[in-house]
């Protein structure tokens, strides 16, 4: 079989020369991608807070408090769908189910609040165009906000998929895919906080 | 069945991720009054902070640990193309200097 392994995706047994299953390593590739997309954003906001001497910073208009309650969440939300991965590959329908479920409500959860911080931010006429402090709060967090939308939109996909049965046989692998794009836009955020609202 | 076996406690990866995150929290709230630390020592302990939590995400809950070593090589090339262009960035700096 010299390179070639037969490796189990979406139960169908799958020849791959790399022994990964090719919507594993898409997904892989894809998020190798988003890490550039993420370094260029966050470059360019280290980039310009190094060469500006007089860095307006976010004067205390950004709550450490809160800022801190929706990383939790977030780490939180982490551990969820990786519970409902090892609840996946035990059986355990209901606890995948359960698990997969409560990652979207803390995913919600995440953005309600961010909602609630940019209206607190609108409230106090602060917007994009205020200072390079908020142009850049807005886009780094915008865009991170966009991801965690696109992720439950992907677990809300994966879990429609748990209620049929047929499907859900043969599309397991999905979930690990779900899982590896949260935890990616998990990571994102534990850099976006600090910079953000620490430094 | 043996991955299942061998799977690490995630409830306590989680709880040292969130360990992590309020210390970086503390010492940014601690700076500059009770820790004796320059701002550029607080700034570096809080991005090592974050790059552990990243690592320990990366390993345990996206199983690079027990995964197969491409995957990992994926993701440790756009780290090294990003090491390149800091390099490159920082170099011009020291051009202008």
């Amino acid at each position: 079989m010299s390179n070639a392994h037969a490796v189990a995706l979406s139960g169908h047994l799958e020849e791959t020369r790399t022994g990964i299953p090719n919507g594993k390593l898409g997904m892989w590739v894809f998020l190798a991608s988003e890490v550039m997309f993420f370094t260029g954003l966050i470059g360019a906001y280290v980039v310009l807070r190094i060469s500006n001497l007089q860095w307006p910073g976010h004067e205390g208009h950004l709550s450490v408090p809160i800022g801190t309650l929706n990383t939790l969440i977030l780490i939180g939300s982490s551990v969820t769908i990786v519970l409902a991965l090892a609840a996946s590959q035990r059986g355990a329908i209901g606890r995948t189910r359960g698990w997969l479920l409560l990652t979207i409500l803390l995913g919600a959860l995440f953005l309600g609040i961010k909602g609630t911080e940019y209206s607190a931010k609108f409230a106090h006429h602060i917007f994009p165009h205020t200072n390079i402090f908020w142009s850049c709060y807005f886009t780094l967090t915008g865009f991170h906000a966009l991801h965690v939308l696109g992720g439950i939109a992907f677990n809300l996909f994966v879990l429609r998929q748990t209620f049929r049965p047929n499907a859900w046989g043969l599309q397991q692998g999905r979930l690990e895919l779900a899982g590896l794009y949260w935890h990616f836009v998990d990571i994102v955020w534990i850099f976006l906080f600090p910079l953000l609202y620490l430094l | 069945m043996n991955r299942a076996l061998s799977q690490p406690n995630y409830l306590v990866i989680g709880i040292w991720l969130a360990g992590l995150m309020l210390l970086g929290v503390l010492l940014s709230e601690l700076s500059g009054g009770w820790l004796p630390l320059p701002r550029w020592g607080v700034v570096t302990l809080i991005l090592i902070l974050s790059t552990i939590k990243a690592t320990l995400v990366a390993l345990y809950y996206m199983h690079l640990q027990s995964d197969r070593r491409l995957l990992a090589f994926i993701a440790i090339v756009p780290l090294l193309l990003i090491a390149v262009v800091l390099g490159l960035l920082y170099s011009t700096y020291l051009v202008r200097l």
